[in-house]
């Protein structure tokens, strides 16, 4: 079976009245879409053309995000990661740097993990003193919708944020083998099936934490880790009920930047 | 090759058990680590769903975790890389109240380390003890094995203040979950920070919610 491949570097400069395109690099499976309608800001539609992702696969993304540009990359379409042969593993690694007041909204549609399926991902994002950052990775652990299970799957998920070199945030999850018993379990996920990590740097953060608490659905936190540093996660029963939640404290945090693909 | 074991000596034993009691300054009683917050949510209830709640912090969340970091500045060597895993442990903490107790403990136990004539150092708490421990040659294994059981004993009583969880019930739960320690401590044993996981979600936002919850006994 051919593996896929795919890489995309973009790099979004600052115009007069917005923010552009510099330079776009695109290969193999991964491709990069431009809305035209996305207003001063540059918005960024990643689409995987394999369909997918299964063991052997490799996508990279590099993002860079020039002194005073606002940039918000999404996918398509959910990502599927499907079944893997024994001692294969799909990699995703994605590197975003955001200069000095600029801003990165990373936005991606949901991840969807099959049963069966290996993957390991990381997001690695570089910040400058005074740059802004909007992320939000939601994990759907199987369609419970579909009757899915997770009895046989490897994920390890990192994220790291540095700021000036200096790590602020970092989450690193692994599940294995019956990822469905392991959610089950009372300090893990108590039965949920879609989590959602989201992280939100910026100058008024502090100021965003008692509204969003107040958006919380009841298996969810929001904290400051430091001033400037807000963080949350979200438990779901399924992928549905996360978007609920999820889209009205993204559309408010990205001042109703939420990319269109969010809201069908 | 494998470094020969060693018996860890009478001090090496007695000094570990000063710097674990529950008497050494550390203050470890008044923090629950979230569990305050999911007492408060219902979602621990009883001394059953303590021990449930307690086995998944020590397999999938911060008992793991400290124990790998506690490892990893044991194993250290060098101060550049000492403030490395302190720097990793402080990024790892899921929420601002996880922070603040590794920070309020770990500089506490800095403080406390004055009688052995140590310079204190603000480090994080299981990387304090690593690196105090490292510096007076006491066994990585027999460290990370009373770190996690006097974690979980702190807890335990934690547990028995806001449950209606007696003493003898929670002797019991601390028994059984003891018995998981050794097992978490060899895991972790090489403190190789690229192993360092967490998937213990219920339990960071626990410690999320107790944040803004309006009755509290512990500071997190």
């Amino acid at each position: 079976m051919a593996r896929a491949q795919g890489e995309v570097s973009l790099v979004a400069k600052s115009r007069v009245g917005g923010t552009a395109l510099r330079r776009l690099r695109q290969s193999g499976s991964l491709k990069c879409l431009f809305p035209q309608d996305a207003g001063p800001a540059l918005q960024a539609v990643l689409l995987n053309c394999a369909g997918g992702v299964t063991g052997g696969d490799h996508f990279s993304l590099s993002v860079g995000a020039e002194v005073g540009t606002t940039l918000t990359l999404s996918t398509q379409a959910a990502e599927r990661i499907y079944r893997a042969l024994p001692g294969e593993r799909g990699r995703i690694e994605t590197r975003l740097d955001v200069a000095k007041s600029a801003r990165v909204n990373w936005l991606p549609q949901e991840t969807i993990l099959f049963d069966g399926c290996s993957l390991e991902r990381s997001l690695t994002v570089d910040l400058q003193e005074g740059a802004a950052l909007l992320l939000a990775e939601p994990l759907v652990f199987g369609r419970l919708e579909m009757g899915e299970t997770l009895t046989s799957a490897h994920v390890l998920d990192r994220i790291e944020v540095r700021r000036a070199g200096v790590p602020i945030y970092l989450d690193r999850i692994r599940l294995a083998a019956d990822v469905q018993a392991q959610l089950d379990r009372p300090g893990v996920a108590g039965g949920a099936r879609a989590m959602a990590s989201l992280l939100y740097v910026a100058p008024d953060a502090e100021a965003q934490l008692a509204m969003l608490r107040h958006l919380l659905p009841r298996h969810a936190g929001a904290s400051l880790l430091h001033e400037d540093v807000l963080v949350m996660r979200i438990l779901s029963r399924d992928s549905n009920e996360m978007r609920s939640s999820l889209v009205p404290m993204l559309d408010h945090l990205s001042q109703g930047g939420l990319p269109r693909c969010w809201n069908i | 090759m494998d470094a020969p074991i060693l018996m860890p000596t009478d001090t090496q034993i007695l000094t570990l058990t000063q710097w674990l009691s529950p008497a050494f300054p550390v203050g470890s009683f008044a923090y629950s680590h979230g569990l305050e917050g999911a007492a408060g949510m219902g979602w621990v209830k009883d001394g059953a769903s303590l021990e449930a709640w307690l086995e998944d912090v020590l397999l999938h969340g911060a008992g793991r975790a400290d124990s790998l970091l506690l490892a990893a500045a044991f194993n250290a060597g060098t101060r550049q890389r000492l403030a490395e895993v302190d720097r990793t442990a402080r990024a790892f903490a899921a929420s601002a109240e996880r922070r603040l107790e590794t920070e309020a403990q770990g500089l506490a136990f800095g403080k406390a380390l004055a009688a052995w004539d140590m310079v204190p150092e603000e480090l994080t708490f299981p990387v304090a003890l690593g690196a105090a421990a490292a510096q007076e040659s006491l066994p990585l294994a027999l460290t990370q094995k009373l770190y996690l059981h006097a974690f979980l004993s702190n807890l335990v009583a934690a547990g028995q203040r806001l449950l209606a969880v007696g003493q003898q019930q929670g002797q019991a739960i601390l028994r059984r979950l003891t018995l998981l320690c050794p097992e978490v401590a060899k895991d972790t044993r090489d403190g190789d920070l690229s192993k360092l996981v967490s998937a213990a979600f219920l339990t960071d936002i626990a410690s999320m919610r107790h944040e803004s919850q309006n009755s509290r006994i512990f500071r997190t």
